[in-house]
């Protein structure tokens, strides 16, 4: 197991070497000149050079051992992702916004996975009744409204028409205050098609040939869907969560905006609009970062649930 | 993990910073609570280019001028300086008195944390920090070529390895401070528009040197000012919180302004000592919905009208609907000095030397519809490029007919710009930046108008970045575009058509006229008079007879306050106005019941 979590975790520098490549090719390359950008209006080209100079983008791209590229992959090895367009330090915008973001994120997630996971064991169970059809038009309703909608709507009735909830972010609130009717649709929102892609897993599950024999021994529901088809369809559930994990950290754009979460999703998205290539950079080289080692967790999680799965 | 760990586990999260809860306001303290729409960049006021940030800086901020709260016409007058300048006869010298005993705000930058005095040194100081070409400041553009020395200041700070290395002790022949209160500016040729350009903005309040030293590149977010108000907390991309600054000498509320205004309640403080309240919020909320509903709720004090809840408040009748009137909500409303057009790249070779092909194209948009479906009939038909608001508007200008809507003249018109092309038009292309669904459909109401006529336009949505750019490099050949004034002397709209101006500078239209270009070198050195605002007009009726650009409307601002929220005037150039707000705590308390009865 030690030799194989190794040896992924080599494949790992290729692949993050990729995205720097990606990156740096994309904002330097095809992204055209920044500086004219950053200057703003009206400026002298006298300060667009000194802030091609300021940035090192005035440096070769690659050929020379203090290239910009260089520049690029020294900096992200060393995580010193420099100052955002603002002028503030983008690893405090990453450590400021990383709470909120998780704060939503995380309970969203968890949320959706219990719920989606318990009713998907229980719809499948009671396959084909009324109770079955009607969870699934109700997911494909679900799955059918725009996620703006349910924002728009839960944050209209819930915050501002019955008063449960605040309506936006301030300062006053402590976090579970401002999270939790964010948490809530999103939760609602989300669960429509994890209801949907759970009970498919559990149905085919539910076909198997040791569920019938685990009745016919005369197990009784509850253990029969709890300990042995849950387990057996831990490897699509498994597939699906542990790969989602590295997301949670990018936060919920719409939640964020329309609530007022100081979090990643948020700053991520204003990067995008306003070019700011620094802030783009370092979430684009830690999303990656994530995104593999939670591939390994997932190869490891197979074997560790499924004695099938081996490390060879 | 079992289903009830999983709760468990859930309900933990959610608990998360719940021991972390912030004590709550005070009932009895005094808070301005502001909605900001966009978030702001910087609070370091050498670099501010934005109104957001400068709204906020200009709080802790102050400037040597500033524009009278209640007066109509705009008038400067003193703030830090202890009266209007002397200017000597070839208005080149500007000598400026600071006033006795202003202070900077307590601060770590300075020794024990004490705020020292105010200096004529920190103006100075303030001043060449943004000619320091290694500070990279978006202002620099402002003193361009205008005060003696300064230029070849530039000039040294290049040869300089970075900011902290440039030393400001190198004397600026044209910038002096020559005793702790006395600042003189000498200029290289006359600028009518120094004060209200230069001395009112806030790229000019005085900087501590302490603080810059202190602070370095993170000075963006501790400003350091002698204004009435302290930065408490500022959690970017979210809230702002300001407090009182316990060293501010204190100002007193207007006593006079113009006709109406006693009557109005706006010299029910005459004579108070500002600053009022305890202290400013600005919420940064992004989408309206959320901002319109805090404002009903009662926890902002002042709103725009979001385009879609138009019809929440006002009746067809065009009254306010009976739920705003038992809200005891107020409507404000006032001419922004603000123009927006669509412009042509007249350099590009099919609009460029084809005059009725761009004449076509400006009398085939309805304009009176444009502001009826985007803007709820609210804003102005824009005959030509100068805002009412400005001295040198032509109140007459309307009766030229330059903004005339006539899809037959159009088409004949088409016709002409066809002969001159030598063939069918080929398709337009239309820069829009946003890709928002109001940039869509506004991009699309002025597709179908131009192609109604029979040309083809082609729109192009994209974001502000790539739009700056593409204009800025003069490829876009038709684009969307706006700009509002910052002073009341229309030389800024003039700049627009200056062809030194071309981009990446102001003159985005790349439009050329040397008879245009020989008369704005002339205005600019002149100060206000009936000449100047002769010439004024006679140069917009130069361009608007070229036509390098579609002139639209103009902004007009409507402004929702509640009852409780004392001395709004509306004020086109609304910097540091925090000061002069006050509220009526009770009735913001009593508002809470109301709002029980009326939901």
């Amino acid at each position: 197991m030690t030799t194989y979590i190794i040896r992924r975790l080599l494949y790992t520098i290729p692949i993050v070497s990729g995205v720097l490549l990606l990156t740096f090719c994309l904002f330097n390359i095809v992204g055209g000149d920044m500086s004219i950008e950053y200057a703003g209006k009206n400026a002298d080209a006298e300060t667009i050079a000194e802030i091609r100079h300021e940035y090192g983008w005035d440096k070769p791209l690659f050929l020379s051992w203090d290239s910009q590229f260089i520049d690029h992959f020294k900096n992200a090895l060393t995580f010193d992702f420099g100052r955002a367009r603002d002028r503030e330090l983008v690893s405090d915008k990453i450590k400021r916004g990383i709470g909120p973001s998780l704060a939503l994120t995380v309970p969203m997630f968890l949320g959706v996975l219990i719920i989606s996971v318990s009713l998907a064991l229980v719809v499948a169970f009671v396959r084909g009744t009324k109770l079955d059809v009607l969870v699934v038009v109700i997911c494909i309703a679900g799955m059918s409204i725009p996620y703006l909608s349910f924002i728009m709507f839960g944050q209209y009735f819930f915050a501002y028409k019955l008063g449960w909830f605040p309506v936006f972010f301030s300062p006053e609130l402590s976090i579970p205050e401002y999270v939790t009717l964010p948490v809530l649709i999103g939760i609602a929102a989300g669960l429509g098609g994890n209801l949907r892609f759970y009970r498919t897993v559990m149905l085919d599950e539910m076909r198997s040939d040791y569920v019938r024999t685990a009745f016919a021994k005369g197990l009784n529901a509850r253990r029969v869907l709890f300990k042995h088809v849950l387990k057996n369809a831990m490897i699509p559930i498994i597939t699906r969560v542990v790969l989602a994990i590295p997301f949670l950290f990018l936060g919920s754009l719409l939640l964020e905006r329309f609530f007022g979460i100081p979090g990643l999703g948020y700053l991520m998205v204003e990067a995008i609009g306003s070019r700011d290539y620094f802030v783009i950079n370092a979430m684009t080289y830690i999303s990656a970062i994530l995104f593999v080692l939670f591939n390994l967790v997932t190869d490891v999680c197979y074997a560790l649930v499924d004695p099938r799965v081996s490390f060879e | 993990m079992t289903c009830r760990n999983s709760v468990i586990l859930f309900l933990c999260l959610l608990a998360v910073g719940g021991c972390g809860k912030r004590s709550s306001k005070s009932s009895d303290e005094m808070v301005l609570n502001h909605a900001l729409y966009t978030k702001i960049t910087t609070l370091d006021p050498g670099q501010s280019r934005d109104v957001y940030s400068h709204n906020v800086i200009s709080q802790i901020c102050e400037t040597l001028y500033q524009y009278h709260f209640l007066k109509r016409p705009y008038e400067i007058v003193p703030l830090l300086s202890e009266d209007m300048p002397q200017i000597s006869d070839d208005k080149l010298t500007y000598t400026i008195r600071i006033k006795n005993g202003v202070m900077f705000a307590d601060d770590k930058c300075f020794p024990q944390g004490k705020g020292r005095e105010l200096r004529a040194e920190d103006f100075v100081y303030a001043i060449k920090r943004v000619a320091n070409i290694k500070y990279l400041s978006q202002n620099w553009a402002m003193f361009d070529n205008r005060i003696v020395g300064l230029d070849e200041f530039r000039e040294y700070t290049k040869s300089c390895k970075s900011e902290e290395e440039v030393d400001y002790s190198q004397e600026v022949e044209g910038l002096k401070a020559v005793d702790d209160r006395t600042i003189v500016v000498k200029l290289k040729r006359p600028w009518p528009q120094f004060i209200a350009t230069a001395l009112a903005d806030s790229v000019t309040s005085p900087i501590a040197k302490e603080a810059t030293d202190y602070y370095g590149k993170d000075i963006v977010s501790h400003p350091v000012g002698t204004g009435p108000y302290v930065l408490k907390q500022w959690r970017r991309g979210s809230y702002v919180e300001l407090a009182r600054n316990p060293n501010f000498r204190g100002e007193l509320y207007p006593s006079e302004g113009e006709p109406g205004d006693a009557e109005a309640g706006y010299l029910d403080d005459a004579g108070r000592m500002m600053p009022f309240a305890d202290k400013v919020v600005w919420t940064i909320i992004e989408e309206y919905q959320p901002a319109w509903f805090l404002f009903l709720q009662g926890k902002l004090d002042a709103s725009v009208i979001p385009k879609d809840s138009y019809s929440e408040v006002f009746a067809e009748t065009g009254e306010m609907t009976p739920k705003m009137k038992q809200l005891n909500i107020q409507l404000k409303t006032f001419v922004d000095p603000s123009t927006f057009w669509v412009g042509f790249n007249m350099q590009d070779p099919v609009l460029g030397k084809n005059k009725p092909l761009r004449l076509a194209i400006s009398r085939a948009i309805d304009r009176q519809k444009f502001i009826d479906i985007f803007f709820n009939g609210r804003h102005l038909v824009a005959h030509g490029f100068v805002p009412p608001l400005m001295d040198s508007y032509d109140p007459n200008i309307s009766q030229r007919g330059y903004a005339k809507y006539d899809p037959n003249e159009a088409r004949e018109l088409l016709k002409e710009a066809e002969a001159v092309h030598g063939g069918k038009i080929p398709t337009l292309k239309l820069a829009v930046p946003g890709t928002d669904s109001f940039s869509r459909q506004m991009g699309q109401f002025l597709q179908r108008q131009i192609e109604d006529i029979g040309l083809e336009l082609e729109l192009d949505f994209m974001d502000w970045p790539t739009y700056q750019e593409k204009v800025n490099t003069r490829s876009a050949q038709m684009f969307t575009a706006g700009v509002s004034a910052s002073i009341t002397d229309a030389e800024d709209f003039l700049g627009l058509f200056y062809s030194k101006n071309w981009a990446p500078g102001s003159n985005k239209f790349n439009y050329a006229n040397p008879a245009f270009d020989e008369m704005y070198e002339t205005v600019t050195i002149m100060f206000d008079s009936p000449e100047r605002r002769k010439l004024y007009r006679e140069m917009e009726i130069m361009v608007l007879e070229d036509c390098p650009a579609a002139f639209l409307n103009h902004r007009v601002a409507y402004v929702l306050i509640h009852n409780w929220y004392k001395n709004y005037k509306p004020h086109a150039f609304a910097f540091g106005m925090s000061k002069y707000r006050r509220v009526d705590l009770q009735e913001r308390e009593a508002y809470k019941e109301l709002l029980k009865k009326v939901k």
